[in-house]
């Protein structure tokens, strides 16, 4: 049985098309969002040269995808960090449940694979206290739904909405409703959670086969603090995103930002094991200043059975920059109200596929208008509305079609 | 809204008459009885129906935008299914807007003016001019669609021409550049008429002493993303002596009028038709579709549009 059905897919749909305050959100957040991409890239045409280096390192990975995880692993092992290996999404909450244990204080940076898990969930059912620090991200946490971009996961909500989610289940008083005065409310109540946090948990944008370094790209700064301040840090990797150079990481990280409108980002992160200093006698010491200890969690979850299928393959090269989300006729007026429980949207349908199952994915596919301008501005050419075509030609036939 | 459902009536009519509606063969090419057009030749004039189609696929629209969210709604079209699909489907779209029914009709005698006139030799298929079955295809329905197809390429092939005009976005679209992947050895060369009086512009004549206006251009996402039709219109609408403007979104990155999606989700199809409504009225001009399905789904929700034809032969002709 899929666990995605068209019926419920529908009446969400109908139900967001009716969420006035979501419509709002969405507007005002929409005006502009479209431009900004297409002015970053007249600005800085490498950046499209980039693009088609980075489609070209995802393909070779993909192609070979297991030779290049066990070359992740390697070199992971090389600069000290932990390595493991989740085939499912089940497996990967238990690795890290069991890294974590109870009673901790954690805090998370955005991570879709951590979403894609449910891991802020199972470690709260475990009796962990745990955060997210991006701000969209804990918006989201504070109002139980779900990310509604994949870079601006809060995209659908107003300012209003904003402030009264943060004043009512944080319990601080706002002035008003100036965004300023949320982000410095929020800044003010996190930084307590970041100093007495026993666990960092973060994504990454892409980890380099070659050398075991994995890079993190961010405007807020949180990213910063969760992998460096907490004396343990957890990093939640898709398989998907192995490359083979750090020089190929770096170029991912500047694609994402730039289409994702954030260019140049704010900050770059490169972690490639613990923290560690050698300053007394050349000796070794691990965790100086950041954790001495650095777990990755590699997780499978689909994507290596995704990795053989043809088209569904291809959904595997996405760097999850959200532009063919804003693009979208159907996503403008949905957000991630459609593409799947955790990912949404044309990028969304596919991943669905991808980490629930075929099945799940072509109930989702009815709702694309194949119009096909997700293909026209994706960085790394995913053809996503033939992805979803051919999601559809699934759904006739699982159904008797 | 019953999607499984909704595919399968279309998939059966198909199937038994042809048509994804119910509709009179006559109905499909009456339209050209005014013109005398010889039957066959090197070039055949293909419309694959859609024009024709467009207002009773437009009338089924309506009908289940009414049973939309409905609880009725599921069991009044499963009611449908087992009184006989056919019979009650030709109910809805016996209420076909006749005066659409009408305008669709004279865009194609428009197109078929326009090619005479740029000096183009062409026959026409008559009753042979059959749907080309796209909305199969667009379903994921691709066994259906592959049988179908497969009639549709032998009657092209029988008709022994070499050129098809093809004379909307889908159809050019599943002709050109879908059926060489499901039917095996089709040859057939396809044109679009936009792109067949392009290349014989210098055949045509605007007509003189008549003031230009503004218009605003919707391009189809099939013409623009799939067909690279995208100059073409432009260039005969200037050369036309008209004033071209483009909306926000166009060319290459043009908007969806929600069209692919009215039989899912009327009221999301609705509304981005709505959306896209806003957006070309913003810029103000008369608004030009080159698509059946855009055109009465612009027009569903409340836009004065007209197709490229109707203005190119007012100004050619
Ligand atoms: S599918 Fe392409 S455009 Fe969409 S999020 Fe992934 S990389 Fe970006």
């Amino acid at each position: 049985m899929p666990s995605v059905a068209l019926e419920e897919v529908l009446r969400d749909v109908r139900r967001a098309l009716e969420d006035p305050a979501l419509q709002e959100g969405l507007r005002r957040a929409y005006t502009g969002a479209e431009r900004r991409v297409p002015e970053i890239l007249a600005e800085h045409p490498e950046i499209l040269e980039l693009a088609r280096r980075v489609e070209e390192a995802k393909r070779r990975v993909l192609e070979d995808l297991d030779r290049y995880i066990e070359m992740a692993v390697e070199s992971l092992k090389g600069v000290g960090a932990e390595p493991h290996f989740a085939g499912t999404a089940e497996e990967a909450r238990e690795i890290v449940a069991g890294i974590v244990g109870s009673g901790k204080v954690v805090v998370m940076s955005k991570s879709m694979v951590a979403a894609e898990i449910g891991l802020r969930e199972h470690l709260e059912s475990l009796g962990n206290e745990v955060w997210e620090t991006d701000l969209g991200e804990l918006l989201i946490q504070l109002q139980g739904s779900k990310p509604m971009h994949t870079i601006a996961p809060a995209i659908h909500l107003t300012r209003e909405e904003a402030a009264r989610l943060v004043s009512e289940k944080l319990g601080v008083k706002l002035d008003g409703e100036k965004i300023e005065e949320i982000v410095a409310v929020v800044r003010r109540y996190l930084r307590d959670k970041f100093v007495r946090a026993d666990v960092g948990i973060s994504g990454a944008n892409a980890l380099a086969a070659d050398t075991g370094a994995f890079v993190l790209v961010e405007n807020e700064g949180n990213i910063r603090l969760v992998t460096g301040l907490p004396p343990l840090h957890i990093a939640v990797v898709g398989v998907d995103k192995i490359v083979p150079t750090l020089t190929d990481a770096f170029h991912v990280a500047m694609v994402q930002a730039a289409y994702a409108s954030l260019y140049p980002p704010t900050y770059l992160n490169v972690i490639a094991g613990p923290s560690s200093t050698a300053d007394i006698e050349k000796k070794r010491v691990y965790g100086a200043h950041g954790p001495p200890k650095l777990h990755v969690v590699l997780v499978d979850n689909g994507r290596k059975k995704a990795a053989k299928k043809p088209l569904l393959a291809e959904q595997l090269r996405c760097i999850r920059c959200g532009r063919c989300q804003l693009e979208c006729p159907v996503w403008r007026l949905t957000a991630n109200h459609w593409g799947g429980p955790v990912y949404g949207g044309p990028m969304g349908v596919g991943w669905t596929a991808v980490t629930l199952g075929e099945e799940s994915g072509a109930e989702l596919a009815h709702l694309c208008l194949g119009c096909a301008r997700c293909d026209e501005v994706c960085p790394v050419r995913i053809p996503l509305s033939r992805i979803i075509r051919w999601l559809k030609k699934l759904y006739a036939e699982s159904h008797g079609l | 809204m019953d999607v499984k459902l909704i595919l399968s009536l279309l998939a059966e009519n198909v199937e038994r008459t042809g048509y994804p509606v119910p509709v009179d063969v006559e109905r499909i090419y009456s339209w050209a009885k005014p013109l005398n057009l010889p039957r066959g030749g090197r070039a055949v004039l293909y419309t694959g129906a859609l024009y024709q189609l467009a207002p009773y696929i437009n009338s089924l629209v309506r009908h289940l935008e009414s049973l939309e969210g409905r609880r009725a709604g599921g069991l009044a079209l499963r009611l449908a299914k087992t009184l006989g699909k056919i019979i009650d489907l030709g109910k809805v779209v016996a209420k076909a807007d006749p005066g659409e029914i009408k305008a669709v009709e004279e865009v194609l005698r428009s197109i078929a003016r326009l090619l005479s006139a740029a000096g183009v030799e062409y026959g026409y298929l008559y009753e042979d001019d059959m749907y080309s079955g796209v909305i199969l295809y667009d379903m994921g329905l691709d066994e259906a669609f592959a049988r179908h197809a497969k009639m549709v390429a032998e009657t092209l092939e029988k008709s022994g021409a070499s050129l098809i005009i093809t004379v909307d976005p889908h159809t050019t679209h599943v002709l050109r550049s879908v059926f060489p992947e499901y039917v095996d050895g089709f040859g057939l060369e396809v044109k679009n008429y936009l792109e067949i009086l392009s290349e014989n512009i210098d055949s045509l004549k605007p007509r003189r002493g008549e003031a230009g206006y503004r218009v605003v251009i919707h391009d189809p996402c099939f013409y623009a993303r799939h067909e690279g039709i995208v100059e073409e219109p432009r260039q005969l609408l200037r050369f036309a002596g008209l004033e071209v403007e483009e909306p926000p979104r166009s060319g290459k990155m043009t908007y969806c009028c929600g069209g692919p999606v009215e039989a899912v989700s009327p009221s999301l199809s609705r509304r981005i038709a709505e959306t896209r409504l806003r957006e070309l009225q913003g810029v103000g001009g008369r608004i030009v579709t080159m698509c059946p399905i855009c055109y009465v789904n612009l027009r569903r929700v409340g836009g004065k549009v007209e197709d490229i034809a109707l203005h190119l032969s007012r100004r050619l002709l």
